[in-house]
């Protein structure tokens, strides 16, 4: 039988669409696809846009990727794959692809004014190195004689939770050790810091202790503050499946405007800004006065605690709103009970949160109801709605307070889960530590004996690593602009794009002519257009990567195909870089005299030729189980295999018998190119599903060895209270910016399907950039109305920072109450940043991207 | 040229009618699942449509409850991006 490759290919589809749904076809079409091979060499890889982490099938002709599909072994998404995993590979095709370094220069020379030139990689780290070396002299000056508590830096790097667990690892080593600066941070800090901060009080240990497997064994999923129809795809189809053919089965969505999680949803909610933390304390309320909590499981695994309130909204200080402040940042938890617990969360009635939330009290009530239900296993889902909040920290431990309260968490099905964003915020941003008060496995900069290990990890004299935590995100620019930090290098993100106040904080920064900023990226987005010099980056599957996802699962691939032009992985850039500096430009004679065999050294032999990192030695091509072969442009370049090796030392941390903190194992390097992805804790080769309960997880039984069958124990917290969950009371605090008789609408920023990352490789494609070419402003038809405003026209949005323009859209996928209108982030040439207010949660700093207040007017 | 598949998902009592529905529209086969509610559905451009349009209309065909997509190839056509005055 002859047939054309294009049939051939066409029943090649559909024979794997049958196979993912559980179809059988008729032999005709199987038959197609049987008579022969497609000529694609076809190797999984996880995809780089959500934090979801599935895993797709890459396929490869002459050096392109020219095919994807959903991988039928991945656990996390079987076979299904999202309109996002259908566009990766055009991703790395962009026309506008950077190939080579590009510099300011004015009469050939640098100039912060000069336009953009091609450079060799050589030119760029000589300038780049002069301005660093220049900065790093300053620090050293102004550290003399100070204690690592007080030391400073001038050097900063921005990170990104898109980078690879390697690319993370080699950063954080770069600048804590190598450099002595803590100002790392990662774009992270924007997404999911809050998370962080709410699982380290309550848990004493970072990440979910569900997994996915949740979203088929919960009888009542609640979505707050998660647009997972959009952002979430195959989850989402995942719980959609679950709520259709499940009896009783029942989804509650939470959020301040309708979006398309809403055509599923039975009990639809939208409540008014900020008080999600009111309602939170109303269901613990609901579950106290009707005597629903589960005595046994609160006697036996629970503290209680009260927050420290009235903490400001992490403004510069000179700022009126926290002057008021009266313990501005301060993140104290205070002792408790559950006496005391119950009167703190009495005030908050159904008559006044349903007035508070603006909240119809029968829904209120149904959404009580669930949770105080015994036989009713409940699954509750946020994003950025809880995390980008000036209360995040607070809001998502009053979720888990009221899971808590119940005893509904660490088993199948009952599992308060905080979805991730990027696709390695998890594996690489928190995991790794690449935060300004971190190290890797948990550890923090502040913790004499975590600074000692990690010094002994990386073969540090002690006192090499700094103590004071470093500029978080939106520090960072803040300290750019009071020309405090001298150099910026960002990776991996687009944060010129993404961060708060770009008029007032960003922009001013970045162009103050005292600083030098270089930005790392595959495309001229407007970060890059912004910055002084540009690195050309290889994505993806360009290098070989690493990825954690949000339910723990770390996950690896190959490179697939070789980086255009001059193109190197951020691993090879930090690496190289770190070639131009000799240990005397960086570390004090004090510290090399406790450590004279340094002497003489660069960097880089220090942090990566150390007997450790370059321990593995590259073969010259990596070989599959099936005999195919790829390429490893960085391995090839320095010598030996770079990503094993520093996976292997990064396994110190979690890993290694003496390990400060137990609960991160990880498997060695080659078991995660077998298997698709590994859940962590990985004890004996076996992944964990639920963390914390016996049975599931063999922590709990060696941290507590009379722990009765299927019973739990938080083990994050064995040291600080015996193994018990912390419920810290937090109340609802006004948000930093409402609405008021001039500005008197919310304005709320989040994303769309179509783009991802600001849109910096998505708006790329030309399919999805016509899918979704510009970001409009979504309001209600009646408050467009009252400001004769019709769809499609042109309206002016202004804040106190700035204004922008935008079309009208008041039927689209997005419907906000009136009072609130929404705008998405990905459009170069609308930056909603330049509206958005720089408040964070003091705790977290992570800002709050959902409220401030604006004006719309016709254009 | 784009060829693609997907699972569209819709109650099991309408796989037949709406797969036909979907038959109709330019560049689309399905395979079969029409008695599951699962259709296997192919899809490729057309001089009327490409592929991802077509796939973005098939999520609006009202009895759709939901569209995954499987497989894609994007051979030739790979290069193609957008107009250079579109970017920032």
């Amino acid at each position: 039988m002859k047939v054309t490759r294009r049939e051939f290919i066409k029943s090649q589809a559909a024979v794997v669409a049958a196979a993912a749904a559980g179809v059988t076809l008729p032999a005709s079409t199987t038959a197609i696809a049987q008579s022969g091979d497609e000529g694609l060499r076809w190797d999984k890889a996880p995809c780089r846009f959500c934090g979801t982490g599935c895993s797709v099938l890459v396929g490869v002709k002459d050096g392109r990727i020219v095919a994807s599909q959903g991988d039928p072994d991945a656990p996390v998404n079987r076979g299904l794959n999202c309109i996002k995993g259908y566009f990766l590979p055009k991703i790395m095709y962009g026309k506008d692809r950077l190939t080579q370094p590009l510099l300011r220069k004015k009469n050939g020379k640098f100039d912060k004014n000069g336009q953009f030139e091609p450079v060799s990689w050589d030119e760029a780290f000589d300038v780049m190195a002069e301005k660093w070396k220049a900065a790093i002299a300053r620090s050293m000056e102004e550290n003399k004689g100070k204690p690592v508590e007080k030391m400073t830096s001038r050097v900063a790097m921005f990170g990104s939770g898109q980078w690879t667990v390697w690319e993370g690892y080699a950063a954080s080593k770069f600048m804590k050790a190598g450099l002595r600066s803590n100002n790392l941070d990662p774009n992270a800090r924007h997404c999911m810091a809050s998370a962080v901060g709410a699982f380290i009080r309550a848990f004493g240990i970072d990440e979910p202790m569900g997994c996915y497997d949740d979203l088929e064994h919960a009888d009542v999923f609640v979505l707050w503050g998660s647009n997972m129809a959009e952002m979430h795809p195959i989850l989402w189809s995942r719980l959609t499946d679950t709520r259709l053919t499940k009896p009783g089965c029942e989804v509650h969505v939470l959020s301040t405007y309708e979006h398309r999680c809403f055509e599923l949803a039975d009990n639809p909610i939208i409540f008014k800004p900020q008080t999600d933390l009111a309602i939170l304390n109303f269901i613990a309320n609901y579950i106290i006065q009707n005597k629903a909590y589960n005595r046994e499981f609160i006697e036996k695994h629970v503290q209680f605690q009260k927050a420290t309130t009235d903490i400001g909204y992490g403004l510069r200080p000179e700022d009126p709103r926290e002057r008021r402040a009266k313990n501005r940042g301060v993140g104290k938890k205070h002792p408790s009970s559950f006496e005391e617990f119950a009167k703190q969360v009495a005030p908050y009635t159904l008559d006044y949160v349903s007035e508070l939330s603006g909240v119809p009290k029968k829904k209120l009530l149904r959404l009580a109801k669930v949770y105080a239900d015994p036989r009713k296993k409940v699954s509750s889902y946020w994003t950025m709605g809880f995390n980008q909040h000036t209360r995040g920290v607070w809001v998502n431990g009053n979720l888990y307070n009221v899971h808590l309260l119940m005893g509904k968490i660490s088993e199948p099905g009952n599992s308060p889960f905080s979805l991730t964003g990027q696709p390695s915020a998890c594996g690489t941003a928190r995991e790794v530590g690449t935060f300004a008060h971190r190290l890797p496995a948990d550890l923090v900069v502040k913790k004499k004996a975590h600074r000692d290990f990690a010094e002994k990890i990386w073969k540090l004299p002690e006192g090499t690593i700094p103590a004071k935590p470093g500029y978080h995100a939106v520090l960072m620019h803040r300290m750019m602009k009071d020309g405090k930090l001298n150099t910026y290098w960002q990776l991996c993100n687009n944060n010129m794009q993404a961060a708060a106040n770009m008029n007032e904080e960003s922009y001013p920064g970045w162009r103050n002519p005292e600083v030098f900023v270089t930005v790392s990226d595959p495309y001229p987005t407007v970060s890059a257009q912004a910055a002084d010099l540009i690195l050309p980056t290889a994505m993806w599957t360009e290098k070989e990567g690493a990825y954690g996802n949000a339910e723990r699962r770390t996950q690896f691939w190959r490179q697939q195909v070789a980086a255009p032009g001059e193109s190197k992985s951020d691993l090879w850039q930090i690496m190289e870089f770190s070639k131009r500096f000799k240990m005397e430009e960086v570390w004090p004679e004090e510290l090399l005299a406790k450590k004279p065999e340094y002497r003489g050294k660069t960097l880089y032999e220090v942090l990566f030729e150390n007997g450790q990192v370059n321990r593995f030695p590259y073969e010259g091509q990596i070989t599959d189980d099936r005999g195919n072969v790829y390429e490893n442009h960085e391995s090839e370049h320095f010598g030996f295999y770079v990503q094993k090796g520093l996976f292997e030392e990064y396994r110190l941390f979690n890993s290694a018998p003496d390990r400060i903190k137990k609960g991160h194992e990880m498997a060695e390097f080659q078991a995660y190119h077998r298997a698709r992805g590994l859940r962590w804790p990985v004890i004996d080769g076996k992944e964990t599903l639920w963390r914390f309960r016996e049975g599931y997880d063999p922590h709990v039984a060696a941290f507590n060895p009379n722990v009765e069958k299927g019973d739990v124990y938080f083990y994050g917290n064995h040291k600080s209270n015996g193994g018990r969950a912390n419920i810290i009371f937090a109340p609802y605090e006004p948000p930093a910016e409402s609405p008021d008789r001039e500005y008197d609408l919310w304005l709320c920023t989040g994303r769309v399907l179509e783009h991802w990352h600001s849109g910096s490789m998505t708006r790329r494609v030309p399919e999805l950039h016509r899918a979704m070419p510009e970001a409009t402003v979504y309001m209600n038809k009646r408050d467009a109305r009252k400001r004769h405003l019709r769809d499609g026209q042109i309206a002016r949005i202004s804040t106190r920072r700035g204004t922008i323009l935008a079309r009208v859209e008041t039927r689209g996928r997005n419907r906000p109450p009136r009072g609130l209108v929404f705008i998405p982030w990905f459009d170069a040439s609308r930056l909603v940043n330049k509206l958005t207010l720089d408040a964070t949660d003091p705790l977290s700093k992570e800002t709050d991207y959902k409220k401030c207040a604006c004006k719309v007017v016709k254009a | 040229m784009n060829i693609c598949s997907c699972v569209v998902h819709t109650r099991p009592e309408r796989g037949a009618e709406i797969a036909a529905r979907l038959e109709a529209m330019p560049g689309v086969e399905v395979h079969g699942g029409e008695a599951m509610g699962k259709l296997v559905v192919t899809l490729e451009d057309t001089a009327e449509a490409q592929a991802v349009d077509t796939l973005s209309a098939i999520g609006a065909v009202e009895g759709v409850i939901n569209t995954v997509l499987i497989y894609h190839y994007g051979g030739d056509d790979i290069e193609q991006s957008i107009p250079e005055e579109d970017h920032p």
